[in-house]
């Protein structure tokens, strides 16, 4: 366990970044980040393909070993405490996945009994699916029949069920329809008003805007700026996007 | 929770997989099917048993009645077939009928029962040429692959479905992109595939080990407590060996696809072609003598014998002197003459016999060494054994059959040699067959090395299997 920095709005983080650096090969591909993210805090990481967004996100959840610095959760370190951290994460990645064959509510009794909260009963799980915003009458249906934001809300639900402290989304609301995406970022709000820290990946300058407290933009595995959502305008942000991802500079 | 979580899990997910319903469906219908045959077979060779042993019974009582007729002035029923004749009594009309039953759990491994004598009919005249009409003396292997029996299913079929069950068990989750959302709660990957496959690993032997016991349980195979145990063991070790594999592969973290060649190409290796190469190795190295020379040798030595007789006769008394006493040395009778040449044929069947023995053991040697290369050759062996139809338990019984026919000369050939006469008396004294079967010790014994190295190589595979798992992460 490591003793934690304060973020910048001077709670304990809950996700937190200390010099942590990734190398594939010969490749760099996240360089000494630092972060920190607060309780109730959304920080939204923009960049392009190959910036180091899912990188990030991959040391949160102990996806990969870094080769430098430390991903902590909750002030405990991933490489060290893999499975303590896990049980304070909710992950949601670009496609949410599930088992095709089983219904909604089979998959988030699954998922939510992997993530530690035991049996939550049939009546909970579909309170859970509808508070995610799925319909009722399609928490039984088998999720074959699904379609991309429904996977997604099942997604939220799991995260919701399983009450964690961090939430990290890899370009949740890709390829969703604006209907679907807006509802996602409401859910998403209704999470950081809880006092979850969440890390979103995300191409989404609007989304990021619209959902985020703070951005980072990043490029070629570097921090290259960051902002607070509050004190710029969309238009602000989409000019100091491509300010620091269109010029020709390399790493 | 993580254990009965995963295992909820998989119960609903083969409930709603349609196709491995069926294919699990097809198995149980196999499984019946591989067990009516054995029972069918155990049936056939009961009734054959009881006919034998009937045929014992009502041989002697005909003769012990034949015997009184004569001895109360009667006629025999042919002058060529005298009862008082120790060469009739002693030979192939009075002879006594060897028998080995059924092994206990024969229904459920027919083995090689079905190739193999397991009954003889012990005379004066039984020799080597009686034990070589085997049917099958060339290939110790091809004897292992009998009738569709619950050993063959096991042996051969469980593989295929232990695959079919768990080639994509970790690969599948990594393609439909379930397990990033798995490993991202706070379980391991060697965790939750341990668990999936000790649900399917359940689901097979609960299905074999249920049908085993419903096959034991309609033939009386629980009085043999050991023997299902050793059965039991055995199926289980092999069907977790190929889980094991499954795993193994499946942590290198390749497609579903690869997995699938990879483990086909191990059970094709492993079941089918390790076995037949160790087979023709042992044909090719150790090639067993021509059944026509075993023949002819028989024909030769008959032939040479007819001509030489007296002087036959004689080397048999400087080799018997205990026998000298009962013959008329200027003129000796017919039986004296004709046991001296039967056994000059028999000398020479030996030899031939013994050559043969030689080189089968040394083919058996060479197939026992090299067995532990195949454990579907280690679950044959053991599963066999188990019931009772393996090559021990025959080797056991052609040896007791062979001691009892040298009794059974012991018993009449005095009497040829002194051309003395029998009578219904004698009918009490004369030597009966009655298997001495091996204890559970010495099937323990035997099960020992083959469970042992099966043993070995699925820890060696689940240790791979648990180091390559346990470097699984989400991202891979």
């Amino acid at each position: 366990m490591t003793e934690s920095h304060e973020s910048n709005t001077g709670a304990a983080p809950l996700l937190e970044a200390r010099g942590l650096s990734k190398d594939y090969g010969s490749t760099r591909a996240l360089d000494s980040l630092d972060l920190a993210i607060a309780p109730g805090e959304v920080y939204c990481l923009l960049g392009p393909n190959g910036a180091g967004k899912t990188t990030t996100i991959n040391l949160f959840l102990g996806f990969v070993a870094p080769s430098a610095g430390q991903a902590l959760v909750a002030g405990l370190n991933v490489s060290t405490h893999d499975r303590e951290s896990k049980r304070r994460l909710a992950y949601i990645p670009e496609q949410v996945m599930l088992y095709r064959n089983l219904s909604g509510i089979e998959n988030l009794e699954y998922f939510a009994a992997l993530g530690g909260q035991g049996s939550l009963g049939r009546e909970r799980l579909v309170e859970i699916l509808v508070e995610a915003g799925l319909d009722g009458e399609a928490t039984g249906r088998r999720v074959s029949t699904y379609s991309k934001g429904m996977r997604q809300k099942v997604g939220i639900a799991i995260a919701i069920a399983k009450e964690a402290d961090a939430l990290l989304l890899d370009e949740p609301t890709s390829g969703l329809d604006p209907t679907a995406s807006s509802e996602f970022s409401a859910l998403v709000e209704r999470l950081r008003n809880r006092g979850v820290a969440v890390l979103m990946a995300t191409h989404d300058l609007f989304r990021a805007k619209d959902t985020g407290t703070r951005v980072g933009i990043m490029r070629y595995g570097r921090l290259v700026t960051e902002l607070s959502t509050a004190e710029i305008g969309h238009a602000d942000l989409e000019r100091v996007y491509l300010e620091h991802v269109s010029d020709n500079g390399g790493p | 929770m993580t254990a009965r979580t995963v295992l909820k899990n998989e119960w609903r997910l083969l409930m709603a997989d349609r196709p491995l319903k069926i294919a699990l469906g097809l198995f149980v219908v196999l499984l019946g099917y591989a067990l009516t045959n054995g029972v069918v077979w155990l049936r056939f060779q009961e009734r054959t048993v009881e006919a034998t042993t009937s045929g014992n019974v009502e041989r002697a009582a005909a003769l012990q009645q034949e015997l009184e007729a004569i001895e109360a002035g009667g006629q025999p029923s042919s002058p060529f077939a005298d009862p008082r004749s120790p060469r009739v009594l002693g030979g192939p009309s009075g002879s006594h009928t060897a028998v080995l039953a059924p092994g206990p759990l024969t229904a459920l491994a027919i083995g090689q029962s079905d190739l193999l004598p397991y009954y003889y009919d012990v005379n004066i005249y039984t020799n080597e040429a009686s034990f070589q009409q085997n049917g099958e003396i060339e290939n110790p292997l091809n004897l292992m692959v009998g009738r569709f029996d619950l050993a063959f299913a096991v042996v051969y079929l469980l593989p295929l479905l232990v695959l079919a069950l768990s080639f994509n068990v970790l690969s599948e989750e990594r393609e439909q992109g379930t397990l990033a959302l798995t490993l991202s709660q706070p379980v391991s990957a060697r965790s939750v595939v341990t668990m999936k496959l000790a649900f399917r690993a359940l689901v097979v032997a609960g299905i074999v080990l249920g049908v085993s016991l419903l096959g034991a349980l309609a033939t009386g195979g629980f009085g043999s407590p050991g023997r299902i145990l050793l059965w039991s063991v055995t199926v289980v070790a092999y069907s977790l060996f190929w889980f094991a594999l499954a795993a193994w592969v499946n942590a290198l973290g390749r497609s579903s696809a690869w997995n699938a060649t990879v483990l086909v190409g191990a059970w094709l290796v492993l079941v089918v072609v390790l076995p037949a190469a160790i087979n023709a190795a042992a044909g090719l190295l150790h090639p067993l003598p021509s059944r026509v020379e075993m023949v002819t040798a028989q024909r030769e030595a008959s032939n040479d014998a007819v001509n030489r007789r007296s002087e036959l006769l004689a080397r048999y008394l400087e080799d018997h002197p205990e026998m000298a006493e009962g013959v008329v040395a200027d003129e000796p009778g017919l039986g004296a003459l004709s046991w001296a040449a039967t056994d000059a044929v028999n000398g020479r069947l030996e030899e031939v016999a013994a050559e043969h023995d030689a080189r089968r053991t040394e083919q058996t040697a060479l197939v026992r060494r090299y067995r532990f290369l195949s454990p579907a050759l280690l679950a044959q062996e053991a599963l066999l054994d188990a019931a009772g139809t393996g090559d021990a338990r025959f080797a056991d019984f052609q040896s007791q059959v062979r001691e009892f026919a040298e009794q059974w000369r012991e018993f009449f050939v005095p009497a040829i040699m002194a051309d003395e006469q029998m009578n219904a008396g004698v009918l009490a004294d004369v030597p009966t067959f009655s298997l001495a079967d091996g204890d559970s010790a010495d099937l323990a014994r035997r099960a020992t090395a083959p469970l042992a190295v099966l043993a070995g190589l699925l820890a060696l595979i689940g240790a791979a299997a648990g180091v390559g798992l346990g470097r699984v992460r989400g991202a891979d």
